[in-house]
Formats: structure tokens, sequence, C-alpha cells
């Protein structure tokens, strides 16, 4: 190039440019729960700054050019991509979705001590790069691996969130809505406890406009509901199942909870989500393990945990729940 | 599916039956990377109200639909239907087409193009038949060919069928442009029009930067013998999908942001100019019934304008071409 270029000729430069935007996030992992999540960042207009780390540099390239090339539709600025994590540096937020996925026949502890072993190499090298970012964990199991990410980064406990029960709890209000016919948005209800087989379903807070369902139906969600509402929870349990079993994965839910817990966060919104937290002392959970609870998200990640009043089964559940938990994290080899 | 929930009838007093289909309703036909990129930028920006999904195999579409469902707690989507019936559709105020076949090895384009019409001589009808009023948005390649194949199956007006064309071109001429002078993409503004493919033309007369041309400070810009070798630019964006095929084995984000502005574009009646593929009779001495992308206002009403490009000697030369090599394979297709 020579010395006195087009560009410069048209733009005359006063000062320096900024190093990187403030709303930076990293997206480590770059297969279909990553990029639907680094899609609806951007789509939505919630990162200024994207970066994407994995181990294929083949793959990174690809999918960070087809990002920009639609950036002169978005409000997204920059997107960079390495197998190199000093990519990341700068990022308010590091999500991770890299992680081993279960072998046929192979057991969740030997699942999780691959992920454990990956999770050895991805942490510390996010911290060195952002050692005052908020980690959000999404690969799975993911109550163990936030714990697991947790201990490797060396954070305090609430700037390392995993996703948790936030799809749970949207899965439950959309199929909610569907019986009742009305929005969503407008159908409120929580799910807890582990993301995965052993969640609760917090029937007591269902509501909509502030009206309880257990007010007009008091056996809602227990086995003697005639319309068996329980089949609700069934469900949102087998939805992933369900949908990988018909599409081969799940992408494009997950992408949108990442994208508004990074916007609760990036906005210090204080939204109330269910998110996988550390739960030692809720509930009488005794236990030092990572379960999803109503939290309040903002910039600096959990700032409250949400009092829920929980009946007496679901008490037991979820203390059963913190159990099966506790099993799994104690082998684990860090 | 549970009959109608007494716990509902308790809480909600119905006033008046619901209106069958929202205003906003788009339907995309074909799930692969390039259909689910498109609706699931549609969902995530607020753009629709209610989106259709239309393909072949049940099991794959219903994965999809119920995938895109449990995020709309945090959507402003409100319906995501998805069915092989083309009835799933009716009502729609656009239809984006991003099925068909891809080239097979050794595949000459023109029986690529045949193979294609023969799809689309099924699913152009049913589209039009459900949703006569729509808006037909062709996304398939080659687009500028299938765009014309659609127009003849639809017996639609030519405003109310396009090609997603240089629309994408143009987006990666801008952030390519945008990447040499160290500014945001928005702010470089420039076209590709054409065919959306190897005859594309980049219109280096008028990219300019909030209002200066780049060619009255760099005369030879985008020619052979400038030095700083702006052509590459334009190389870049011809080669672009090639490349991202290559390395990641197909494309879908991008052309998924351009499918969505321009739903949204129509949507709101935004009046926007982009580059899309349209009937080109008529321009820049064009005399061939043939689609290709120029800069066209687009609206409510699909296309209501073509704008009158002052174009160099040169680019109209090369306009011209493009036009004849799309004949070529136009005049061959058994429609």
């Amino acid at each position: 190039m020579e010395a006195t270029t087009l560009a410069d000729q048209l733009l005359v430069r006063i000062a320096e440019e900024h190093d990187h935007a403030s709303a930076k996030v990293t997206v480590v992992g770059v297969g279909q729960v990553g990029m639907a999540a680094a899609f609806a960042l951007m789509t939505q207009g919630v990162v200024s700054e994207l970066a994407l780390v994995d181990v294929v540099a083949d793959k990174l390239r690809g999918e960070m050019m087809d990002l920009q090339h639609g950036q002169a539709f978005l409000r997204t600025v920059k997107v960079v991509a390495s197998t190199d994590y000093a990519v990341s540096k700068g990022s308010k937020i590091c999500i991770v979705t890299a992680g081993a996925r279960q072998k046929e026949g192979e057991s969740r502890l030997e699942l999780v001590q691959r992920n454990v072993e990956i999770f050895k190499f991805v942490i510390p090298n996010l911290m060195k790069y952002s050692p005052n970012c908020i980690l959000v964990i999404v690969s799975n199991p993911v109550d163990v691996l936030t714990h697991v990410a947790w201990k490797l980064s060396g954070l305090p406990q609430n700037k390392v969130i995993g996703s948790g029960t936030m799809l749970d709890s949207s899965r439950f209000r959309f199929l909610i809505s569907e019986r009742l016919k009305i929005a969503p948005q407008s159908c409120h209800g929580y799910i807890i406890g582990e993301h995965g087989d052993s969640s609760v379903a917090i029937w007591s807070a269902v509501n909509v406009a502030g009206t309880r369902l257990q007010d007009i139906c008091p056996q809602i969600g227990t086995s003697s509901d005639p319309e068996n509402w329980e089949q609700i929870h069934k469900d949102v349990i087998n939805s992933a199942y369900e949908i990988i079993k018909l599409k081969g994965y799940t992408s494009w839910a997950i992408g949108i909870m990442v994208s508004a817990l990074c916007n609760a966060i990036l906005k210090n919104q204080k939204f109330v989500y269910t998110l996988s937290t550390l739960a030692k002392d809720y509930h009488g959970i005794k236990e030092e393990v990572f379960l999803s609870l109503p939290v309040v998200v903002g910039e600096s990640g959990v700032t409250a945990v949400f009092n829920q009043k929980l009946s007496e089964d679901e008490l037991e559940k979820i203390k059963q729940s913190a159990k099966t938990l506790n099993g799994v994290i104690s082998g684990v080899k860090m | 599916m549970m009959s109608s929930s007494s716990l509902a009838a308790a809480l909600l007093s119905s006033v008046v039956e619901e209106h069958h289909h929202s205003s906003a309703k788009v339907t995309v036909v074909g799930t692969g990377q390039v259909g689910m990129a498109a609706a699931f930028a549609m969902v995530t920006q607020g753009i629709v109200s209610e989106l259709a999904l239309i393909d072949m195999v049940e099991t794959k579409l219903r994965g999809e639909m119920m995938d895109l469902q449990h995020g709309q707690a945090f959507l402003r989507t409100v319906k995501v239907q998805a069915s092989t019936d083309y009835a799933v559709s009716k009502g729609s105020k656009i239809c984006v087409v991003t099925a068909g076949a891809r080239q097979n090895e050794g595949e000459s384009r023109l029986a690529l193009v045949q193979r294609n019409v023969e799809i689309f001589r099924t699913m152009i009808p049913q589209l039009v038949k459900y949703s006569p009023d729509t808006i037909l948005v062709i996304v398939s390649n080659p687009v500028d060919i299938l765009t014309y194949v659609a127009w003849k199956l639809s017996g639609l007006p030519r405003n109310r069928v396009f090609g997603s064309g240089t629309m994408l071109d143009s987006s990666r001429f801008r952030f390519l442009i945008s990447e040499r002078l160290n500014i945001a993409p928005q702010s470089c503004h420039g076209y590709i029009i054409g065919e959306h493919g190897d005859s594309s033309v980049a219109v280096w007369s008028s990219v300019n930067v909030a209002g200066t041309r780049l060619a009255d400070i760099k005369s030879n810009i985008g020619k052979p013998d400038d030095p700083e070798n702006w052509e590459q630019v334009h190389r870049d964006v011809v080669s672009s999908a090639y490349e991202i095929i290559k390395l990641k084995g197909y494309t879908s984000w991008a052309i998924g942001i351009m499918v969505s502005t321009l739903c949204n574009a129509i949507m709101k009646n935004q009046r926007m100019i982009y580059t899309l593929s349209t009937l080109a009779q008529g321009f820049h001495g064009i005399t061939e019934e043939v689609f290709l992308s120029l800069p066209v206002v687009i609206g409510e009403g699909g296309i209501t304008s073509i704008l009158n490009q002052n174009l160099s000697a040169d680019e109209a030369r090369k306009i011209s071409e493009s036009a004849k090599t799309l004949h070529q394979v136009v005049i061959g297709v058994k429609i």
C-alpha cells in the first residue's frame, strides 16, 4: 500500500481508536448452540463486539465471515474469531457452549469428567484475557459444569451463571400459554432445580395477571388433577429429547435464552430469571451445589436470590435434586 | 392436544372470536440452513407476528417449529406453525422461497435449473392459491433465473415477485469497503447489480462515504491500473460464497439477515432502496425479458420504483452482458 491511501485522503484522524467496545461478548464453541446464541446476540443488537473461539480454524473463519457479511444491516460493530483466546480480551461476558456430547453407553460421570478436562483449558484461558468478566455456562450437564467453571475460574460465585432452567421455564410458559390461548409473556411460571429430569415445577407460583392457577384448580400439577396439567412439566423435560429426535439437536430456543440473559447483564436490567447458581443454604440445601433458582441478574451477575415459598413436596424435590447433583460433583476430579 | 380447558374457561371470559391470522404473517418454504436462518432472524428481530414453515420432511419441520416456539416467551412473534401442507401458509403477506435442488457434481447449470423448475411448478401455484395477494421473495439459486420462473408460474404482477439477488453482494461489498476505511459498513454506500453470481457488476462510479465519491478522490478505483487494487474487493465479494462454503459447509447468517431486513421493509412500507432481482427489460439498454438486480424502492406493495442509476459506459456494457448470459439460460428452460 502507498503512503497516502484513499483512506488517508478521505478521513483525517484526530484521536486514537478505542481498543474494543465496552459491550463485548465472547462465545466459546461454534456448534449449533454457540452460533444460534451468536446470531441472536447480533440480530437483537445486544452486543457491539463479538468474539468466537473454538478449536477448528476453518469453521471459525467461515462463521465469522458469514456474520460479518450481514453487518451493514446490524448494530454489531466488530466480529472476530480465533483459536487463540487472546481474541476474547476485554469481554464483559464469556459464554461457554463447548463440550463433549454423551457417547452411547457412557455414564454421566464419565461425560462430566471429559468436559472437566475441556474446561480446565477453556476457563483459565478466558480468565487470563478477561479477569473481570461474567461467565455464562451453557454446556451440559449445566449445573455440574457451572460448578466446575466456578471452581476453575476463581471468580466470586455471583459472576458464574449457568443457563440452567431458564429454557425449561420458557418452555413451561409456552406450553401453559397454548392451553390458555394467551401470550406466553402473560403466563408466569417457574421451573427450578436441576436442568434435567429432576427439575421442579413450582405450580403454586404459576399465575396469569396475578391470579394463581392453583386458586382456581387446587390439584393443579398433582396426579389427581383431571386436566392433567402435570403433563406440561413432563413435556418440558422431554422437549430436548424430542427436538433432538426430530431435527438432530436444539439451538434456537437456547440461543434466545443466552441473548436475553446477556442483554439483562449488559443493560443492568435486574430481571428475575431461573438460572443455575450456588444453592447452598436455600430451601434447606446443605450441599455445595449449583442448581437453578429465580435470581436477579444485572451488570455484576447474580445480585440476589429470590426467597421463593415452596410447598413441602417441592422442598423435598429440590433437596433431592441437590443430593443427585452433589453425588455427581463429588465424583469429579478437578 | 387437550380439549378446551375448564381452568381456561374459569380464568378468561371470551368477549369475541379470535382473529384467524395476523396481518404480519410470513411463510418460509424450505427449512434448510438458509430458510431457518431467515426464520430465526425474523423472530429475533420481531419482524413477524406469525411465521409458517413449509418443507417436505415432517419430523424436521416439527423439530424446528418446537425449537422456535420454546423461545417465544422472550420474543414478539405470536405464532409459529409448520406443515408439509401449503394450507398452513394461508393469508401470508410474504412468502419466502429458499427450497430447491443443489447442483450435482458434473451437472450443467441448465439441468440444475430445470430440476428446480419442476419443484417450483408444484410450489408456486400453491403459495399463490393460499395467499393470492402475497409478495414472493425468491432466494433459491440461481436466484435471477428462478425469480423469473416464479414470476411466470405465479401469474402475479412483476412488482410482487422479486429475488434477493445482489442485496447480499452489496452487503458484502459495503463490509469489505468498511474494513479498508476503518469505519462502519452502514456509512459506506456502494451497489453491486446484475447477476447474483460471477458476472455481477460493481458500480464503482457511485461508491461513496457521506456523499463523497471514492471515484472523485481516486479516478482509477476498481480498475486494473489501480495500485491500491480496490477491484480485489469486488472479486472477494464474488468468491465469498465459495469461500464460506469451503470453510463451514454452507452460508446462512448473512442471507438470513438480508431476508429479514427485506421483509421488514415490506411490512413497514419503508421505501428503502436495495439491489434486488427484478424484471430488468428496458433498463440500461437491456432488451431481453430477464430478471437481474437493480437498485429498487421496496415497500408494502413490493417493488414500487426502479432507480435510474447513472452507469459508466463500461458498467452499462457489463450489465448488458449479464442480461444476455441470463437470457441464454432462461430460453433453454421449459416452464
